[in-house]
């Protein structure tokens, strides 16, 4: 990194610090909320999606493990911050209990055998917690969007953060690997399978956090919601519009996806998951390298003229 | 008791049968293509839709219009092929199956919201004269549609297989999938091969989701679980495997009316016969990733 | 009847061949040699528009095939015989056969080819209902080279035919092919079996490195360094 660029990331940082004790607005704050969720939860995926390059359909099952598990200890009487690192580990364990034979599996068996994953989660949870999941009215005496601002931007900060340091260490090599060629990379004595599992582990411990601090975040939901698709193709769809196997492709992708989000529900109503399909397949087929993809070309053209 | 289980076990081969139709027709692209369309389930919803607007609309019998489902969706598979699908051709097959898995994913999401905004979420079913009749055999009740539901659902799976073993085209199809160059050597257009085995696929779909609007019910959100449904179903027959496909579909019709069964004598909730063939699923993939009725050789 | 003038291929940013150009006349029997790598097969997925060149021209019967799709290019009687023979292993041997004359002029006369076919290669008469993946490694060859004959091309273009044979197998094979040529059919033929190939071959092109860098007859071309190195077999080196 650069001066520049890390000047600008302390101003950024600073900004969102500050960022509520100038806003008191709940709507604006909410949506600051659901930035930094979307932030952490494709961030997140992207780590297994982009770096390993296996795609994960089933990430709303981490993501909801880890706001169940979060839920019930929480409500229990434990520490929010324990409450959630332990749902982020069960998210992990989850992911390690699966990885070996998911793993086995090339290419489109991960993907059909990650959804399946999720979409029997979904249903059992569904099943097994069938009613409303509802903070106790004597904690909603005492809730504030404050906190939960800051909590979404601890996790999104560390998702980002861990990402970063894993996309620039020896894993980072060694992942990206095996994205390129799993079967050179096997011979060249990396072994894949330990790369993909930890990619998967570190994907399935930030999805369950961010799981986590929605379940501290939301007043009321059936526990069904956390489990649902959508988590997963709406983080997908994040981190491939901003740029996928990128630490600021996912950002921008989720700050894009939601401001465009609330853009188009004002104006467009049930429109906009239309047009974000027609979007992410435009994307997919012109700009494989998303939005991240247009700012290399720009900054290496840019090079070329002042050189 | 006894008499209620071989009721449901009926029930559970009259799904299958139409599990089964709708997975050789994923089957059928994915083998030919290897394009993975996990819009198909759309697919079959725009072709309930299709075959339940012309009864409502225009009093068309919905197996009288089966033909016109058909067309709808071969149009609208040539359509999505030509836009989309087409650019995929010439991928190496990793790529290819991660591409068409993304746009098929956005094609659905398309497909899924026009049909919510257009028709509404509301669950429509097409209810004729007929649709009440039912036969009774050793006490033991067929609903009439269903049972014609499954014969035509055997019919085009039988027509498919002769097409694929007698006709030169059905042969042309093959050659491509098992390799794509020494077809091209043989003068075999892979373009129009791969269009054809889309658009075969496409309708495949549109009939089952024709009679799944005649026998049970349709909504804008099915497609996400019939394409699982699909996609397991092509996992647990084995891919390539047209007839074992189908008999994947059957199988899986009967482990969830039976898991159904049980799961209601014990008290438990009747959805949990979603999810057992999900696990299903994923034990055959973990322990037969060949399929249930594949061969490991080539 | 063929004509290859400076072709320069790629695959993606790594150059395969360098300004190729050589001819096939009709009737001939024409060999390419070279060592592993060399563009052998290369140059004929060119000529059959698997791949496509960056720069150069390929004409066939005075026809530019530039810009004409594969499945094209079979029509105007060109076929290529892939390394190793890729027989559709999950068909007949008579299936296998029956694809073989796609293109609509063979399949006018798709019997009377059989019955050629058969007269060359009475092997596969025996086997035509047996599945093409239970043949042996020789059958396969045969299979192959006699599929594209279905075909009915002008001109056949060989990928190491003998390649993975028993040696009283090889002998076999180029008499085959040999007399393949007998009957009509121009052939280019790459081998590694450079001896045996320069034996029934009228004359060879020796690629080495995606150039030509020999041209001749016979004995002539046993003098260049890459055609002993490959015909002593250190080429696998
Ligand atoms: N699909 C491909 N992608 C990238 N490079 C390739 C590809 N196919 C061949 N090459 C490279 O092009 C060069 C020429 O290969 P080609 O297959 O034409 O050689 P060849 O003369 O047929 O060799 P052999 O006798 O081993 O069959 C080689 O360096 C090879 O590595
Ligand atoms: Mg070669």
């Amino acid at each position: 990194m650069n001066k520049i660029q890390i000047t600008i990331i302390v101003i950024l940082l600073a900004a969102l610090l500050a960022f509520p004790q100038f806003i008191t607005s709940e709507s604006v704050l909410n949506l600051a909320v659901y930035v930094l969720l979307y932030v952490s939860i494709a961030s997140s995926w992207n780590v297994l999606g982009g770096f390993a390059g296996q795609t994960n359909l089933g990430h709303a099952a981490f993501f909801g493990v880890g706001a169940l598990v979060t839920r019930m200890l929480w409500f229990a009487g434990w520490n929010i911050f324990a409450s959630m690192v332990i749902g982020a580990l069960v998210a992990v364990v989850l992911a390690l209990i699966i990885g070996v034979p998911a793993f086995r599996l090339r290419g489109v068996y991960f993907a059909i055998g990650t959804l399946a994953l999720s979409q029997i989660l979904l249903i059992t949870v569904g099943n097994t917690f069938s009613t409303i999941s509802s903070i106790p009215t004597e904690d909603l005496k005492v809730y504030s969007l404050v906190p939960r601002y800051y909590m979404f931007l601890g996790v999104a900060l560390l998702t980002i953060v861990t990402a970063y340091v894993l996309l620039n260490s020896r894993f980072g090599l060694g992942i990206t690997a095996v994205r390129e060629e799993e079967d050179a990379a096997e011979s060249l004595g990396v072994s894949a399978l330990k790369y993909k599992m930890l990619a998967f582990g570190i994907s399935a411990f930030f999805g369950g956090l961010t799981g986590g601090a929605f379940a501290f975040y939301h007043v009321g939901y059936y526990p069904q919601l956390t489990f649902g698709p959508e988590w997963t193709f709406d983080s997908m769809m994040m981190a491939y519009i901003g740029g996928v196997g990128t630490i600021v492709g996912p950002v921008i992708g989720a700050v894009f996806f939601v401001v465009l989000r609330e853009f188009l529900a004002l104006r467009f109503a049930e429109f906009h998951l239309i047009i974000f399909g027609v979007l992410f397949i435009l994307v997919v087929l012109f700009l494989p390298d998303g939005f991240m993809g247009i700012w290399e070309k720009i900054r290496k053209r840019l090079l070329r003229r002042s050189k | 008791m006894l008499e209620a289980f071989a009721q449901n076990l009926v029930y559970g081969v009259l799904i299958g049968a139409l599990y089964g139709l709708a997975a050789v027709g994923l089957s059928l692209v994915f083998g030919v293509t290897k394009f993975l369309n996990v819009a198909h389930g759309e697919f079959l919803m725009v072709g309930g839709y299709a075959s339940f607007w012309l009864f409502t609309l225009w009093q068309v019998d919905p197996f009288v219009s089966l033909p016109a489902a058909i067309v709808s969706l071969l149009v609208l598979g040539a359509v999505f092929y030509q836009a989309l699908f087409s650019r995929m051709v010439k991928l190496t097959e990793g790529v290819k199956i991660q591409n068409t898995l993304l746009i098929g994913f956005g094609v659905s999401l398309i497909l899924q919201n026009l049909a919510l905004k257009l028709w509404t979420a509301d669950t429509r079913s097409i209810t004729t004269a007929y649709s009440g009749q039912v036969f009774n055999f050793l006490g033991i009740r067929f609903p009439l549609v269903r049972v014609a539901s499954l014969l035509i659902a055997l019919v085009l799976v039988i027509a498919l297989q002769l097409f694929l073993r007698r006709t030169y085209t059905g042969k042309a199809l093959r050659a491509t999938v098992e390799n794509w160059e020494a077809a091209t050597l043989m003068g075999i257009d892979i373009h129009r091969v791969y269009l054809l085995s889309f658009v075969m696929g496409a309708a495949l779909a549109g009939v089952a989701g024709a009679l799944v609007g005649v026998g049970y019910s349709i909504e804008p959100g099915m497609g996400m679980s019939w394409t699982l449904k699909s996609l397991v179903v092509m996992v647990l027959g084995g891919l390539g495997s047209i007839t074992g496909t189908f008999v994947g579909g059957i199988i899986l019709g009967l482990t969830e009316s039976a898991t159904g069964f049980i799961a209601l004598m014990a008290g438990g909730g009747l959805t949990y016969k979603e999810v057992v063939g999900l696990v299903l699923f994923l034990l055959v993939l973990v322990f037969r990733p060949e399929g249930l009725f594949g061969s490991k050789e080539g | 009847m063929l004509k290859l003038d400076t072709i320069n291929a790629f695959y993606a940013d790594l150059q395969a061949l360098w300004g190729i150009s050589f001819e096939v006349n009709a009737g001939e029997l024409v060999a390419l040699v070279g060592p592993n790598g060399a563009g052998k097969t290369t140059t004929l997925r060119i000529i059959s528009g698997l791949l496509k060149p960056q720069s150069g021209t390929v004409t066939f019967d005075g026809k530019t095939l530039n810009t004409e799709p594969a499945h094209k290019i079979v029509e105007l009687g060109l076929c290529q015989v892939l390394e190793g023979g890729k027989v559709f292993t999950g068909m007949s041997v008579l299936e296998n056969l029956e694809l073989g004359a796609f293109v609509p002029q063979a399949r006018q006369v798709k019997n009377q080819t059989l019955k050629h076919v058969y007269e060359i290669f009475p092997r596969l008469a025996e086997r035509k209902n047996q599945r093409a993946g239970t043949l042996s490694g020789g059958e396969r060859q045969m299979l192959a080279i006699g599929r594209a004959l279905m075909s009915k091309p002008k001109l056949l273009m060989l990928d190491e035919p003998s390649f993975g044979l028993a040696p009283i197998l090889v002998d076999q094979m180029f008499q085959m092919i040999n007399e393949i040529n007998k009957q009509g059919t121009t052939v280019l033929l790459v081998e590694q079996n450079v001896r045996a190939s320069i034996d029934i071959a009228h004359r060879a092109y020796v690629i080495e490195n995606g150039r030509i860098v020999g041209h001749g007859s016979g004995e002539q071309l046993l003098s260049f360094e890459s055609v002993r190195s490959a015909y002593l077999g250190d080429s696998h080196a």
